[in-house]
Parts: structure tokens; C-alpha cells; sequence
């Protein structure tokens, strides 16, 4: 059988073989589209097949299940930036609904950046999630807007447990037990991890400048013996700010011209810098604003002698890497191009990833200042909590006693070797394990029961106030103390810089009064 | 109704949908932002309170009030990047329209960043930026690397417009120039230039009110900072209706403050350069 195509040329002639021509050109043409158009599907239907429609319908088409309850749980903590936190929903999930039949949990999650203006929306759109995590940066402010289900009844009802599922306030450390409720006691979130800020030293760095310093090998644990256990830094190690300053000019290396090539000590002068800030005046006995949230504390002369401290390492000392946007004070401490450097304790497990695997790193508290009291720092426990329309509160609060559980607090461990938050936890097993097979923690509880508490009113609104003064001290500071600055001192600048955060509160204070009468006119 | 009405009808039925988009995400957001900046609005709450022009009066005449700064930032900013784009677009659009073969290439590669989004762009420049030292990291200089990043985003895109002016003026005009023993300056200045009035109007427009609406170079690469000399005012917009509590109306205020300043600026550009038909062909 001939293809029709053939008969034409045979039975037309010329003009045939025209039309075959075209008619080929055609069908080129034809399959050329077929092919683009079969790209295209198979291009959507693999992503799609991948990512799914929206994350409700992959699960959903992924379990195949129909269970009463959809509890809607937002979160920050992204697979796509780090895959641990997709193997920690996964294995939260499973362990719920196998113990809540009922219950399917549909995560979604929000970038940290947007999560206000995200739920904001969701709020006004009235669909907010069932139960989401919330930042001790907003779940005060978020509690007194109404937003969220005081929990001080199901606190009251909930029966104890032997087995470690109760959630009471004495299950918690005290450092975790305080971002979440209000002065007069009202309950509004249950803390899911425990953070604080910590100068992170790295231990390789610390391990070579001991071999010929006395003083940099007293850093590290030893025995009775004598022998250095150069895993682990003393949590003790660093005295005071001038031990502080003394350790990170030894550590600090110069080339031919002065640059400096490795750098005791990192200081960001954005963002950073300000969030460095509160730490330091923690341990020098200062307070950033007062419990009520009513009043900034931080324009003292502790304040004063902190960001002294901070500007003169910089400048004085010249122990830290230029300022410079670009410049990450993670980034560089993974290069090993600085000793030491402020930050979470939450980023060991960042710290190891990013440089696949190396953790010769150590934490430690602040040291104290001329004005402060021991070691500290400033702590913060990012919390669950239910939003107060929400239809499914009892599933909520099953599913918020199960992540705080010491279960929940052990998957944390198990999948992003997280400290948890329950006093209970640090007996156990896991985390006797944990502090063996990552010594970097082995400091960490201790840094935790050390901290203050972090600041936590209107923060991004005050941070617009102070950031920039913090900012222009640090950029400025030789310029500020010759007095040709744009602040006539120190003193003068944090004085400015509360004097526009107190505003923030004033305003702030007001607004709450507001959200008050409505709520109760509207009771 | 007769055939006439129909035929009347048509226009407007096609005009219907884009009008409905516009209408529904132009004009009623902007309605509902002309009522909050006469309230304490706050989103999360989804209540506000009448509160007159004292978000207005507020933002122009409170002592920390950043609207001044800001808009002096925006200001700076303005004249930097019109400026930039003007004196590059123009330029190479009179190169890309002398060239004989590539033209499309050219104008394709100077188009590029135009469709790159500005995200990508401000992420890239950001990095740049530190390669070419401590340029955001000061006060005076940061403003201008901004500037520059606009200006390299924004050049492209109207050397295309300036391209499309230049190839419309008839190629008489410059025999006759020719024949009169003008040289090139001559003939820029009183051919070209005249010829291009209307496209320069557009760019110059166009330009100012993309300039005093900078937003995303700001927040990914600055974030107002050092010293805030790159807030610019969209950004301080931003922060008080996001991030401060309650300051949705506040926020809404300094946004028709923005959309006045804009108004009056394109205004006066529109009566200043307002054509007076220098050539009818």
C-alpha cells in the first residue's frame, strides 16, 4: 500500500508534485507543532507531577485519604532552603496522623520575610491558618490584636501525663517560658524551640595559636591531667570584655599592608550589627526595653559602653574584616577567614551543612562587662500558636501539645538536632547522644539558662528607629569621636535613637488600647 | 435601538474587560487607599477609625516623620537616573540607528535588562557592587550606585522608544540640512532634538515617575541604609504599612503625598515641553 502522497505524484504530474511538496512541508510543519505542543504538556505535567497544584493536592493525591480534619499549619522553616525541615514535617506528620486519625495536616509554608503580610491577607480574607508558628517579633503583637486563642483554659483542663505530653509552664526552661504569655499571665503560645544569641568561636583557628599560646590553649576543656580536649571550648573560656578583646587581637592576622587576612572577630554594621547589640548590653547588666514594653532601656550608660566596646574592636583594635554589605559574618567564619563571630544557636546545623560536615566550632555566652554580672546573653522561644476563629481548635491544641511534647521536642532533635525547650529533654538519651556526636552543643543549655530576654515589642518597627543610629555609630565612629559626626557623641546618638523608639511604643501603647475597647465593645 | 446604537455600543464592549481589570485592581485600590489614609487603619485588624488629615498632617510636619528625608532621597535620586537614562539612551540609539547589519542584535542586547527582572538584577548588582569596593557601604556613594543600577536597567528600554522617534524623522529634513552646510552638532541640534520633542516628553515621564517610584533596588541591596541615605520614599511607604502596627493609614497618607509630587512634577514637564508642532510632514 502506497502512501497517498505517492499516487498524487504519479497521477498528476507536475502540478501534483507541487501539492506534494506543500503538503510534505505541511506535515513538517505539522509534527514540528505536534512535537512543541507534546513539550510543553510534558514540561507542565512534570512539574506539576512534581510540585503538585498546591500542597494540599499532592498530599492529598499522594495519601488517597479523607479525614474530617484539614488542620492548616503554617510555618517558615522551608524544605526548598534546607531538606532537613522536609524530613521533619514528613516525620511529624506521620507520627500524628497515626496517632490522630482524624487530624490530616497540610503544611504551608510561608517565607519568614512575608509571613506578615502573608497572614495580614489571610487574616482580612478570614482564612487564616489553623495553628502556625509564630516569632516572639510578632506573637505579641499578634495576641494583642485578638488574633490569637488564649490557651490558659486548655492549659487548665489538659489532664498530666507521665509519658511527657503534658504541657504545663514547669515542663519548660524558664528562658523558654516568657515570649508567650503577658504580664498578667494570659497565655498565648506554647514554645516549640528556645534560641539565643552566642559568640560562636572556630575551633580549628583557636587549635593552631595554641600550639605556641598558654592563654588560647586555657580556652579549650582539659582534664585533671592536663590533657586538651580541643573539640570543646570552656564554657567559661572568655573572662570579661578585655580577656574578649585581648584573645581576638591574637587571633587576628595582618598582611604585608596591613589588610587584615584573618579576622579575630566579625561585626556587621547592618542589621547585624544592631542585632549584635542587645547581647553585648546584656552582658554588660543593660536591658534593651523594659517587660511592659512601654519604655526603652537601652540609651544607658551600659548601653553607652557596649556600642563603645562593639565600635572600638573595629576601629581600635582592628580585629574585625572591613564593613561591607557584601560580606557575610556566616560566610566568612565557614571560609575560616574569621575566629569568632555573634550569632544564633541555631546555626550549627546550618554551619555543618554549608561546609558538609565540619563542626570544630564552639559556643559560648557573652563574657561579662565592666558593668555586667556573669555570662549572658539574650534568649528567645518561637512558639505555636492557634488563631482564635479557627474551627478546628481541639485538633489545634492536640496538634500544638504533640510538637511540644517531648516526642515532638526529640523529632526536632532527631531531624535538625534542634535543643529543645522542656527541661525534660536534656535527660534523655537523644541528647546525651546528640552532645557525643556534636560537641559544638555541649555548651548550649548553659547559654540558654544564661539569657535575658529578648526584646519584644513592635521589633521591625523599632529596628526602622534604632538599625539606622546603630548603623551610623559603627560606620562613623572615629568621625563621632573627633566630633566632626553627624551625633555629637555616643550618648547623644543612643539618646536620639530611644527617643524615636519610644515613640514607636507611645504609639504602639495607644493602639493597644484601641484593639482593646473594640475587642471588648465587640464582646 | 437601531443598528447605529450597536455600532456605537461595540467600542466600549471591547474596552469592557480591561476597563472591569482596571477598574477592579487600579481604581478600587486606590479608593479604598484614599479612605485608609483618612483612618488608623490596620490590616490586621481589619478596622480603623476616622482620624481626618492627621496622617497628612503627621507625615509632613512631625519631627520623626521620615517623610522629608525620604523624599529628598527620591529627589536625588530622580535627577540621577533621568538624567543617566537621557544621556545614555539617547546616545545609543543614535549608534544602534547608524549601524547597517546587527541592528536587531544591539537593540536586543541593550533591551535585555528591561525584561530581566529587578530582583535578579538588584542581587547581581548587589554583588558587583562589592567587587568594585566599599560603594554601598558609604553614605555618599550609595545613592548613586543605585542610581547607576536604574539607569543600566532603564536605558535599553528607552533607547528602543528613542529609536522608534528617530527612524519617524523624515530623511529630507537632513538632505536639506545638508545642503544647507549644516555639520553633525547641527543637525543633532536642530533636527534631531526638535524632531524627537514628543519621544523625549514620553521618556522624560516615563522615567521620572519609574524614578520616583525605586523600590526593589532599595530593599533587596540597601535597605535604606548606610545612615539612610537610601530611603527613598516608596520604601519608607513600605515599612509603615507592613511592618509598624497600625500604620496602614499613615502609610496610605504618604502614598497620595507620593501620587501629588508625581502629579505636579509630570505636570510641569507636560506644560514645559508641551509641543508646538514643529513639523507637520
Amino acid at each position: 500500500m502506497q502512501p497517498s502522497g505517492c499516487s498524487a505524484i504519479h497521477g498528476d504530474g507536475r502540478n501534483s508534485g507541487v501539492a506534494l511538496d506543500r503538503k510534505t512541508v505541511m506535515s513538517v510543519q505539522t509534527l514540528y507543532r505536534l512535537l512543541a505542543m507534546f513539550a510543553v504538556v510534558g514540561f507542565v505535567a512534570l512539574i506539576l507531577s512534581r510540585a503538585g497544584l498546591t500542597s494540599e493536592w499532592t498530599i492529598r493525591s499522594g495519601q488517597g485519604e479523607n479525614r474530617p480534619v484539614k488542620l492548616r499549619v503554617w510555618d517558615w522553616w522551608s524544605p526548598s532552603g534546607n531538606e532537613e525541615y522536609g524530613f521533619y514535617f514528613d516525620g511529624l506528620k506521620t507520627v500524628f496522623e497515626r496517632q490522630n486519625p482524624d487530624v490530616e495536616i497540610v503544611f504551608q509554608i510561608v517565607p519568614f520575610g512575608n509571613y506578615v503580610q502573608k497572614l495580614s491577607t489571610a487574616m482580612v480574607g478570614k482564612s487564616p491558618p489553623d495553628v502556625f508558628q509564630s516569632s516572639v517579633y510578632w506573637a505579641e503583637g499578634f495576641y494583642q490584636r485578638g488574633m490569637l486563642r488564649p490557651l490558659n483554659d486548655l492549659l487548665a483542663r489538659d489532664p498530666v501525663h507521665e509519658d511527657g505530653s503534658r504541657i504545663s509552664e514547669a515542663d519548660f526552661l524558664p528562658s523558654a517560658w516568657r515570649h508567650n504569655h503577658t504580664q498578667d499571665g494570659v497565655v498565648y503560645g506554647i514554645p516549640q524551640i528556645i534560641d539565643a544569641s552566642c559568640l560562636i568561636w572556630n575551633l580549628d583557628i583557636l587549635h593552631k595559636e595554641a600550639a605556641h599560646d598558654q592563654e588560647i590553649r586555657d580556652l579549650f576543656i582539659s582534664d585533671s591531667t592536663g590533657v586538651v580536649d580541643y573539640a570543646r571550648i570552656r564554657y567559661d573560656a572568655i573572662r570579661d570584655w578585655e580577656h574578649f578583646r585581648r584573645i581576638a587581637k591574637k587571633l587576628t592576622r595582618y598582611d604585608a599592608d596591613g589588610r587584615i587576612v584573618q579576622a579575630g572577630f566579625m561585626i556587621h554594621a547592618y542589621g547585624g550589627g544592631a542585632g549584635m547589640f542587645p547581647p553585648w548590653l546584656s552582658a554588660n547588666g543593660g536591658q534593651f526595653q523594659d517587660a511592659a514594653g512601654t519604655l526603652v532601656r537601652f540609651d544607658t550608660p551600659a548601653g553607652v559602653e557596649a556600642m563603645e566596646f562593639m565600635a572600638g574592636l573595629y576601629w581600635k583594635d582592628r580585629v574585625c574584616l572591613p564593613f561591607r554589605r557584601q560580606l557575610v559574618d556566616a560566610e566568612q567564619f565557614q571560609e575560616g577567614n574569621v575566629a569568632c563571630i555573634a550569632a544564633g544557636t541555631w546555626s550549627g546545623k546550618d554551619i555543618m551543612r554549608n561546609t558538609l560536615g565540619w563542626q570544630h566550632f564552639g559556643k559560648t555566652a557573652f563574657p561579662p562587662g565592666p558593668q555586667g554580672k556573669g555570662y549572658r546573653t539574650v534568649t528567645w522561644g518561637n512558639m505555636l500558636v492557634i488563631a482564635r476563629n479557627t474551627p478546628h481548635q481541639e485538633a489545634s491544641w492536640r496538634y500544638i501539645k504533640f510538637v511540644c511534647s517531648l516526642e515532638g521536642n526529640l523529632l526536632r532533635l532527631k531531624y535538625l538536632r534542634y535543643p529543645g525547650p522542656r527541661v525534660d529533654f536534656y535527660q534523655t538519651p537523644g541528647w546525651q547522644e546528640a552532645l557525643i556526636e556534636r560537641p559544638y552543643l555541649s555548651n548550649i543549655k548553659n547559654i540558654l539558662l544564661d539569657g535575658d530576654k529578648l526584646r519584644h515589642t513592635e521589633i521591625i518597627a523599632v529596628d526602622h528607629q534604632v538599625n539606622p543610629v546603630i548603623e551610623t555609630l559603627l560606620l562613623r565612629y572615629p568621625d563621632i569621636m573627633e566630633g566632626n559626626g553627624p551625633y555629637p557623641s555616643v550618648e547623644a546618638a543612643l539618646k536620639q535613637a530611644a527617643y524615636h523608639a519610644n515613640r514607636v511604643f507611645d504609639r504602639y501603647n495607644i493602639q493597644v488600647k484601641q484593639w482593646t475597647a473594640r475587642e471588648q465593645f465587640e464582646e | 435601538m437601531g443598528r447605529s446604537f450597536y455600532r456605537r455600543l461595540t467600542p466600549y464592549l471591547y474596552l469592557a474587560p480591561a476597563m472591569t481589570v482596571i477598574f477592579g485592581f487600579s481604581v478600587v485600590s486606590m479608593g479604598i487607599s484614599f479612605y485608609s489614609s483618612f483612618h488608623d487603619y490596620d490590616a490586621f485588624a481589619g478596622a480603623s477609625r476616622f482620624v481626618g488629615v492627621d496622617n497628612y498632617l503627621r507625615a509632613l510636619f512631625e519631627p520623626d516623620s521620615h517623610f522629608w528625608l525620604a523624599m529628598r532621597n527620591t529627589l536625588f535620586y530622580v535627577v540621577m537616573s533621568v538624567a543617566g537614562v537621557l544621556l545614555t539612551a539617547l546616545p545609543l540609539a543614535l549608534l544602534c540607528q547608524r549601524i547597517r547589519k546587527g541592528q536587531a542584535l544591539f537593540r536586543t542586547l541593550y533591551f535585555l535588562p528591561s525584561i530581566t527582572p529587578g530582583v535578579v538584577v538588584a542581587l547581581v548588582f548587589f554583588h558587583l557592587f562589592g567587587v568594585w569596593g566599599q560603594v554601598l557601604d558609604n553614605a555618599a556613594t550609595a545613592l548613586p550606585a543605585l542610581a547607576f543600577l536604574g539607569v543600566w536597567s532603564g536605558a535599553g528600554y528607552n533607547m528602543v522608544i528613542f529609536l522608534a522617534g528617530l527612524t519617524d524623522i523624515p530623511r529630507h529634513l537632513y538632505d536639506a540640512a545638508k545642503v544647507d552646510g549644516v555639520d553633525a552638532w547641527g543637525q543633532f541640534r536642530h533636527v534631531t532634538l526638535p524632531m524627537l520633542r514628543n519621544t523625549l516628553v514620553f521618556v522624560t515621564v516615563m522615567t521620572v515617575i519609574g524614578a520616583f517610584q525605586v523600590f526593589t533596588s532599595v530593599y533587596i541591596i540597601t535597605g535604606g541604609g548606610p545612615e539612610r541615605s537610601t530611603e527613598v520614599i516608596t520604601y519608607t511607604i513600605f515599612i509603615n504599612a507592613f511592618a509598624v502596627a497600625g500604620q496602614m493609614g499613615y502609610a496610605s497618607a504618604m502614598a497620595w503625598l507620593l501620587f501629588a509630587v508625581i502629579f505636579v512634577f509630570v505636570f510641569i514637564q507636560m506644560r514645559i515641553f508641551r509641543s508646538r508642532n514643529v513639523y507637520e510632514g
